[in-house]
């Protein structure tokens, strides 16, 4: 799949081959920034579609660059891929992600309406992440939930290796 | 065990037999038990026609020192010697401390979970759900080809009586290591329980 650049965009990216040697820029500040917008939606562009490395210097090609400028862009975006998908990913609606949980055993002695007690529980301080903002929520449970908890989780985890979960996996690509 | 001057006196009331005879006495104590055990006791509980004929301020009086007394009793786990030392400084007579001591073992087991109940504690998980997916892309990013997890905790909060639900997503590894700590935490309980 080759990318789609409009001509505004290889406008914006014909600036790249005058920067010479010496890293001087003799242009406007408009062109430069034109110029980093253009590269910049190139690179993400590419990222987002994850195209191959024979479509990206195809779609570059168009561009007229030198030889020497189209390797150059080549390595930058295999080199860059993985983390602008990173970044790409957090752009996406979504709920808090899992981080890490803490746990402590408890064991409840007394309160103020009855003495003498053993009641075991189990006290959690769950992480989550969402949007680059940190949370905690502390949450108590007690033994037989416990149990309950990792049963289900367990056959959650046990069905993505089903035949069927195999089958969607295998052939959605 | 504190007890008040107002329970104490309400007990010695309960302990005369000109106040309450010995039927009046047993319905007054069933009574006592039922309002606080019985989720759907009323002010009827003390209506009963053998009751009719005791001053009705008494038979409140009496019947708050009673339930005072038991909750009490009740929150201090008291043996039957402790009840029976209390009831013999009230001068019961012994058919009505034996009769004491009965309707409270046959409702010790209610009223300690009615205690137990009451207080406030952390949000109390109840269940989890959770649902499998396969994320193949979003408008931001296409070509994701990942399975993914959502969980979401039931919890309960004692005070409010509300049920919050706390949700998040996971992949594999994440609900990998959820998984493992949770298992690590019900292996110490195990371990625990068997000292």
């Amino acid at each position: 799949m080759l990318l789609d650049l409009s001509e505004e965009h290889k406008e914006h990216l014909a600036f790249l081959p005058r920067v010479d040697g010496a890293g001087k820029l003799n242009v406007s500040s408009d062109t430069v920034q034109h110029g980093v917008e253009g590269l910049t939606y190139l690179l993400t562009e590419s990222s987002k579609l994850m195209i191959s490395e024979l479509d990206f210097q195809d779609s570059v090609f168009v561009l007229g660059f030198s030889e020497e400028l189209n390797k150059l862009l080549l390595q930058l975006y295999l080199d860059n891929r993985k983390e602008i998908r990173t970044i790409l990913n957090e752009l996406a609606p979504d709920l808090p992600t899992y981080h890490s949980l803490e746990w402590r055993l408890d064991v409840q002695l007394a309160s103020r309406s009855l003495r003498q007690q053993i009641k075991p529980a189990v006290t959690f301080k769950l992480h989550l992440n969402h949007n680059g903002d940190h949370s905690t929520k502390v949450l108590q449970t007690d033994p037989a939930t416990l149990l309950h908890l990792v049963q289900q989780l367990e056959q959650a985890l046990e069905e993505m290796k089903t035949n069927h979960c195999r089958r969607v996996v295998r052939n959605i690509k | 065990m504190e007890l008040s001057e107002s329970v104490q006196r309400g007990f010695q009331t309960l302990a005369d037999p000109g106040s309450f005879d010995s039927n009046a006495f047993a319905l007054l104590l069933r009574a006592a038990f039922q309002s606080l055990l019985d989720a759907q006791a009323d002010e009827a509980v003390l209506d009963h026609p053998d009751l009719k004929h005791i001053d009705p301020v008494v038979l409140k009086y009496c019947h708050a020192a009673a339930a005072t007394y038991i909750l009490e009793a009740g929150k201090h786990r008291a043996d039957k010697s402790t009840l029976s030392t209390f009831l013999e400084d009230c001068k019961f007579d012994r058919e009505r401390i034996e009769l004491f001591c009965t309707e409270y073992q046959n409702n010790k087991n209610s009223l300690e979970s009615l205690l137990e109940s009451i207080g406030r504690s952390l949000p109390h998980i109840t269940d989890v759900s959770w649902r499998l997916e396969y994320q193949i892309k979003t408008n931001q990013l296409h070509k994701m080809y990942r399975p993914a997890y959502l969980v979401t905790l039931n919890v309960e909060n004692t005070d409010s009586q509300s049920y919050p639900e706390i949700s998040f997503s996971c992949n594999m590894e994440q609900l990998q290591d959820l998984v493992g700590k949770l298992k690590d935490a019900s292996k110490s309980l195990e371990r625990a329980t068997q000292l």
